[in-house]
């Protein structure tokens, strides 16, 4: 299997998702709260990785 | 007040379950939408770093830790946790120590592969070997997780109504209440 590298970071996706629904679950019993927590978290991840790797390129173009 | 009762069923063999196979502690405890979720995270995570990695990620060898820190296996500590679909590396790891001349079972399934196959992956597949172990690794460290809400139930007792009380109720049996933790 092969894949271009620029691809592979959609792989991430997934990954957060997983974490934040498995995480929320074990939080909370209510479905409510298990989907909203989830949600939450899945933005907080992806906007703190989308942030350092934006901060990284940023940095990597000035040097 | 009414009140929602999370049921903890015999929380020592949910437990186990639930490390077994991930979500099976809570379709024993009858929390089926959890078992599910549990399930179908956890497992897809798994499975797909598998394939990702061609099923050569997944594997125990025996070794002194502090000795030999390079042979060490240290993703597998956390893939073991997924439980059953990684058992098979153990057993694999387990015979080849105990008798190093013996060939592996299952045609090699999950056995340690050989250096020059190892040698090979990280060229030819690239970074789908790391997001591969990543991916199997972050899946057994999730079902600890869902192992220790099995054990111990949900860590917010939370009500869907802000009236309503939450009780985590563990029982040995059906019916027969040990602790009871929360109620108001």
């Amino acid at each position: 299997m092969t894949m271009a590298p620029a691809n592979c970071y959609w792989l991430v996706l997934p990954l957060v998702v997983a974490i934040s629904l498995v995480y929320s679950a074990s939080r909370h019993e209510s479905w409510p709260r298990i989907w909203t927590h989830a949600v939450r978290l899945c933005l907080w991840i992806l906007g703190i990785l989308i942030g350092t790797t934006a901060l990284l390129l940023l940095i990597n173009t000035q040097v | 007040m009414s009140q929602a009762t999370v049921l903890l069923r015999r929380p020592y063999r949910a437990a186990f379950l639930a490390w077994l196979v991930p979500g099976l502690g809570h379709f024993y405890q009858g929390r089926t939408g959890k078992g599910w979720l549990y399930a179908i995270c956890i497992l897809s995570l798994y499975l797909t770093g598998f394939l990702l990695g061609e099923g050569k990620i997944v594997y125990w060898r025996w070794v002194n830790p502090l000795n030999n820190p390079e042979k060490f296996c240290l993703y597998y500590l956390g893939q073991f946790f997924v439980g059953l679909p990684a058992l098979p590396a153990l057993i694999q790891g387990t015979i080849h120590y105990l008798a190093p001349d013996q060939n592996p079972l299952f045609w090699g399934f999950m056995a340690e592969p050989p250096q020059n196959v190892l040698n090979g992956l990280q060229p030819r597949l690239s970074k789908l070997v790391e997001i591969g172990t990543i991916y199997t690794t972050v899946a057994g460290l999730l079902n600890i997780l869902a192992i220790y809400d099995a054990f111990e139930g949900p860590a917010y007792l939370d009500a869907e109504n802000p009236g309503d009380a939450t009780a985590i109720v563990s029982a040995l049996s059906a019916g027969e209440a040990v602790k009871a933790r929360g109620s108001t």
